[in-house]
């Protein structure tokens, strides 16, 4: 039981790192190739991860709302 | 000239956003001569509207100015915007929920609230809000530059285009301070529903039909110098820390703080809170447009009639006007003005909010509940008219530089707010101390980065690299804070041994 709540909390804590830490680590995505539709990585990029980001803070939300405060 | 399509589907869509803002009053019906009824209508919003609460807060004139403004003029450090509003999520999803639960216990309905109790200190409450009005101020202004963007563009080669301008935001700003007072925070929500939706059928028209009208993103980007393409190496640690910076600043202002409260329940908000990034695709659409302009020459040719420093704010009403038909501008362009309107109404309510609670009932605890709602109200109407009138008198590029230092300001309430809902050990004098210093340096730094001139970088040049201002005085602050309240506390437990 114990171990288990370990684990919530470290996927927890994941699910916000994770994305946190592609947004801050530009170097990770300043480059202009691929292209996609002529644009370079560098928008294209940024902009579909919104869609990533969003989708690691649904689960956060939904995990952490199972539990009680 | 402007085709009279445009006009008539301005006005008439801002007759509707009108009545809508009045009826808000009758809307989930509550008491409304109670403050918590009127700005935080009832603390009843539920996941959805809370979404498009927050995202009328984020989806401001800073999205429709500044940002695509900034990439026009500057390139892609601007695109920052977007990883910010992804990390300032994350900060929120985290950290909200539990100012959310301890202000629906204890009954707060700002953040200086939270800190008065939690530090027992008025000293330190007093100064919060204080930091937070000011720092709002340039926020609201912004939005208003963002409006009177609009109305340039639509009234630019008309005879008497600025007194037309003047006395048309004149006219939106009476109209908006009227459903205000009767409406509250209910109005200002079904008016963020009805702008949201414009905003949002405007972005996506726009990225669909102007790439394939100038020939793909290819084009515009070919247009463009290598700095717009990707991010010179000298600009890394800026972008980094501006999306630090401003992440952590974002859910300070009391405005944002507000939207949080007015949340139904913890989950609720955490629930919008995660759907919030999904925004930023409006977003980094409108930051997009600054480099798609250099494509549409006839834009760029109405552009190069105004001087250099007023273009960037023009780039997107300009874009509009440029490439959609006349019907379909009027509508975007009242998205856009609308955009300003909306959380310049619910920007000035928090900072009455602030006045009357934690600033005028300090100094006279012994107010009436109806006068607390009545002064409430008519400070939130004077603070729009203080913006306003600011707005008027100087220039709008520099409204813009003003707002980058509001920044500053209120990151410096991050140890007392943010730290404070989760650290203990954490003392008021040090936090008092912290507050000051980073204010201090931080102004401190953006003059001398600006060589004590007009306002136009927000970044400091270190040994790191340039750095922005709010990070660096914030790290001060928090040094300040923590390392005195450590200090504070061994002098303490000696002293009880």
């Amino acid at each position: 039981m114990e171990m288990r709540v370990k684990t919530r909390y470290a996927v927890l804590a994941l699910l916000i790192l994770i994305p946190s830490f592609v947004n801050l680590g530009v170097p990770i995505y300043n480059r202009d190739s691929p292209e996609l539709f002529g644009m370079p990585f560098f928008y294209w990029f940024q902009t579909l991860w919104l869609f990533a980001s969003a989708s690691f803070y649904v689960v956060f939300a939904h995990m952490r709302g199972k539990q009680h405060d | 000239m402007i085709s009279s399509d445009v006009t008539v589907a301005f006005v008439s869509l801002f007759i509707l956003f009108m009545v809508l803002g009045f009826y808000g009053k009758y809307w989930r019906r509550g008491d409304l001569n109670h403050v918590h009824e009127w700005s935080l209508a009832g603390r009843k919003l539920g996941t959805t509207l809370v979404f498009f609460l927050i995202g009328a807060d984020l989806y401001t004139a800073y999205s429709f100015v500044a940002i695509p403004s900034g990439v026009f003029a500057k390139g892609s450090l601007y695109f920052f915007a977007i990883p910010y509003v992804m990390l300032t999520f994350a900060v929120a999803l985290v950290a909200m929920p539990r100012l959310w639960s301890l202000a629906r216990e204890r009954g707060y309905i700002t953040a200086s609230d939270f800190v008065k109790d939690r530090f027992d200190s008025r000293t330190l409450a007093v100064m919060i809000a204080i930091t937070g009005i000011v720092a709002e101020l340039p926020y609201i202004a912004l939005q208003i530059v963002g409006m009177q963007s609009v109305l340039t563009v639509m009234l630019a080669g008309t005879a008497n285009g600025q007194v037309v301008e003047e006395i048309s935001l004149l006219i939106a700003f009476i109209i908006l301070a009227a459903f205000t007072y009767t409406s509250g925070l209910r109005g200002a929500t079904l008016t963020a529903v009805f702008k949201d939706i414009l905003i949002w059928i405007t972005v996506l028209v726009v990225i669909i039909a102007v790439p394939i009208s100038i020939g793909g993103f290819g084009h515009a980007f070919s247009q463009v110098k290598p700095n717009y393409v990707t991010l010179p190496s000298t600009l890394v640690p800026g972008y980094a820390t501006l999306i630090l910076g401003s992440a952590l600043a974002l859910y300070l202002y009391p405005h944002a703080i507000n939207g949080v409260l007015s949340s139904e329940s913890a989950q609720k908000l955490r629930k919008s809170t995660a759907l919030l990034p999904l925004y930023g695709v409006g977003l980094a659409i409108l930051a997009l447009m600054g480099i798609l302009v250099f494509a549409v020459p006839d834009a760029m040719s109405f552009l190069s009639g105004f001087p250099e420093s007023s273009r960037g704010i023009l780039v997107v009403p300009s874009l509009i006007l440029y490439t959609m038909p006349g019907w379909f501008a009027g509508i975007a362009l009242l998205g856009i003005f609308v955009g300003g309107l909306v959380p310049a109404a619910i920007m000035a309510m928090a900072q009455a909010n602030l006045l009357t609670r934690n600033i005028i009932k300090e100094f006279r605890p012994n107010i009436k509940d109806s006068s607390e709602i009545r002064v409430t109200k008519i400070s939130s109407t004077v603070f729009k008219f203080i913006a306003l009138g600011f707005v008027f008198v100087v220039p709008a590029t520099y409204a813009i530089s003003l707002q980058l230092l509001g920044g500053i300001l209120i990151a410096q309430i991050l140890p007392a707010i943010l730290f404070g809902l989760y650290i203990k050990s954490l003392k008021k004098t040090p936090l008092i101390v912290g507050l000051l210093v980073g204010i201090g340096s931080g102004i401190y730094m953006v003059e001398a980065a600006n060589n004590f001139g007009t306002l136009t970088t927000s970044l400091f040049g270190t040994p790191f690299g340039s750095l922005y201002i709010a990070v660096i005085s914030l790290a001060i602050n928090l040094a300040i804070s923590f390392g005195g309240s450590y200090i504070a506390n061994k002098i303490h437990s000696s002293k009880t041994k």
